[in-house]
């Protein structure tokens, strides 16, 4: 089996879009378990499987958390009660509408985030590149993913000057707005200011350039995984028009 | 910013399939919504609710993607430079707002800075870049990519019509940008999650359903309550930070100086 650091970034992107889209459209449980438990093991492979489940959990969590209230406790119809606390009862149909739910917003998570953490950025933004894609979309995805952690040292910076600068700035409502204020202005202002002088330099340098031009980087790429690609889009689009076609007619 | 002296510039020439793409993405927006108003589906893990949650992502997330690709070739170098800032302010302010436990998300501020400054086009490329980016991180954040345009549509929609001359007029067309966000966004959250994704918001949606409510309408509730103060907040600050801005970096937009987006305070 291939390491995701072999396919060519828009290869994953495309088979995870028709595991996504065949997964939802089935609805089925065991299905998206088992989508989930192939990332895992697939993770596993990768050396990310901690990350993986961490920042998985970041967002899983609190979603679960806002379906169980919004179903598990008001879902209509006879179902036996599994808990009750004042007028709130825990119904069965209830908390099975509201794992399924989970579920299907889980597989999205799982496979989302293990394509970002797999692909290597600077692949992707070079296949960007040498894509079809406006020459300005790469620019801004690689820009914006080196500005971030730019940004954000930046940032811890100047919250450091401006507490040994002022000291204590207070609690509640002002003292809020005035951290927002100390940090963000001259963040803003900063930043603002260096993307001005940087916009004469890449305007002179011929940028947006069109046509093709020559890149340091390799992407690999190869015949089966065009082919691969292509397979997985149709895919992507037969899969669920087939699967809730079969479901309207078989009632 | 003067044109490109040594290179033909690659944005002349497919004006009308650029404004076709735009016209299908708004069509495509609007379709799914009043469709799915209409309809106001019911069934959602089961049978057709698959089917209806996958064709909201795939309807809302594909009119992004159109409307970032008719509005892209058009922006300028010196627009271009600004959206990787704003994007990166996004997350940055966004978390620091989620660190001191204020109910709001603030994380449309860069945005909505650049509608400001740069115009709507701009406006909506950043807001639809945004959310693909942050889907890196995130990835339910996706669908929810033709309301982060429509964040930064309507920030430069309101700077054009001089939302920025009187500072109270920033907060004003916060809350009605905010109304109008909601509404669109509803549906992604109400079809394609079946509620919202965070456990206050869940716990507005869950009173609303033991009020009577249907689900869709629950969520649409939530979000007037919620996204009309979060985008008056972000409308506010994003203008005292452009007022903060030096005049001779807000002049330098083409967008500030025609509209007179600053009136008086721009010194023009």
């Amino acid at each position: 089996m291939p390491q995701a650091d072999q396919l060519h970034p828009f290869t994953v992107l495309a088979l995870a879009t028709a595991v996504l889209t065949i997964t939802t459209a089935a609805g089925y449980w065991p299905l998206s378990l088992a989508v989930i438990v192939g990332c895992l093991v697939l993770a596993t492979r990768h050396r990310c499987l901690g990350k993986l489940c961490a920042l998985s959990a970041l967002i899983i969590a609190p979603t679960f958390g806002s379906q169980l209230m919004v179903h598990a406790l008001f879902t209509p119809g006879p179902s036996p009660v599994l808990a009750q606390l004042g007028p709130f009862e825990l119904t069965g149909a209830g908390l099975w509408l509201a794992t399924q739910l989970a579920l299907r917003t889980a597989v999205l998570v799982v496979v989302g985030l293990l394509c970002a953490l797999v692909i290597d950025r600077h692949r992707l933004i070079a296949a960007i590149d040498l894509s079809k894609a406006p020459p300005q979309l790469g620019y801004l995805v690689a820009a914006t993913l080196s500005l971030l952690p730019q940004l954000s040292a930046k940032q811890h910076a100047i919250g450091q000057a401006q507490a040994l600068r002022l000291g204590h700035v207070g609690r509640g409502p002002v003292g809020w707005f005035q951290r927002i204020r100390l940090r963000s202005v001259p963040l803003v202002l900063g930043s603002l200011q260096d993307a001005a002088d940087r916009a004469p330099h890449l305007a002179a340098r011929g940028f947006p350039a069109a046509g093709t031009h020559t890149r340091l980087r390799e992407v690999p790429d190869s015949t089966i995984q065009r082919v691969l690609r292509r397979v997985a889009l149709i895919c992507a689009v037969a899969g669920p028009a087939l699967i809730l076609t079969l479901d309207r007619f078989s009632g | 910013m003067s044109s490109n002296l040594t290179i033909d510039d690659a944005r002349a020439g497919g004006t009308l399939p650029r404004r076709l793409m735009a016209v299908a993405g708004t069509l495509l927006l609007v379709g799914t919504y009043i469709t799915l108003v209409i309809t106001q589906p019911t069934a959602l893990a089961e049978g057709l609710g698959q089917g209806v949650a996958l064709a909201t992502f795939v309807a809302y997330l594909a009119a992004a993607i159109l409307l970032l690709a008719a509005v892209l070739p058009e922006v300028p170098v010196a627009t271009l430079t600004l959206i990787p800032v704003a994007l990166a302010l996004n997350v940055i302010l966004g978390q620091f707002v989620g660190s001191v436990m204020v109910p709001l998300y603030l994380d449309s501020i860069g945005t909505v800075l650049i509608g400001f400054l740069a115009g709507r086009r701009a406006g909506a490329a950043t807001g639809v870049l945004g959310t693909l980016i942050w889907s890196l991180f995130a990835p339910t954040v996706l669908p929810f990519a033709a309301g982060a345009a429509l964040v930064g549509f309507l920030a430069g929609t309101a700077a054009r019509f001089g939302a920025l001359r009187r500072i109270y007029l920033a907060p004003v067309a916060g809350l009605l940008s905010g109304v109008i966000v909601g509404v669109i966004s509803a549906p992604v959250a109400a079809f394609v999650y079946g509620g919202t994704s965070g456990v206050g918001t869940g716990a507005l949606v869950a009173t609303f359903r033991a009020m009577g409510e249907s689900l869709f309408s629950a969520v649409t509730k939530q979000a007037l309550i919620s996204d009309p103060g979060d985008k008056a907040v972000v409308f506010l600050i994003a203008a005292l930070l452009v007022y903060a801005l030096p005049g001779r970096l807000t002049s330098s937009f083409d967008f500030v100086r025609r509209y007179r987006v600053l009136g008086r305070r721009s010194g023009n």
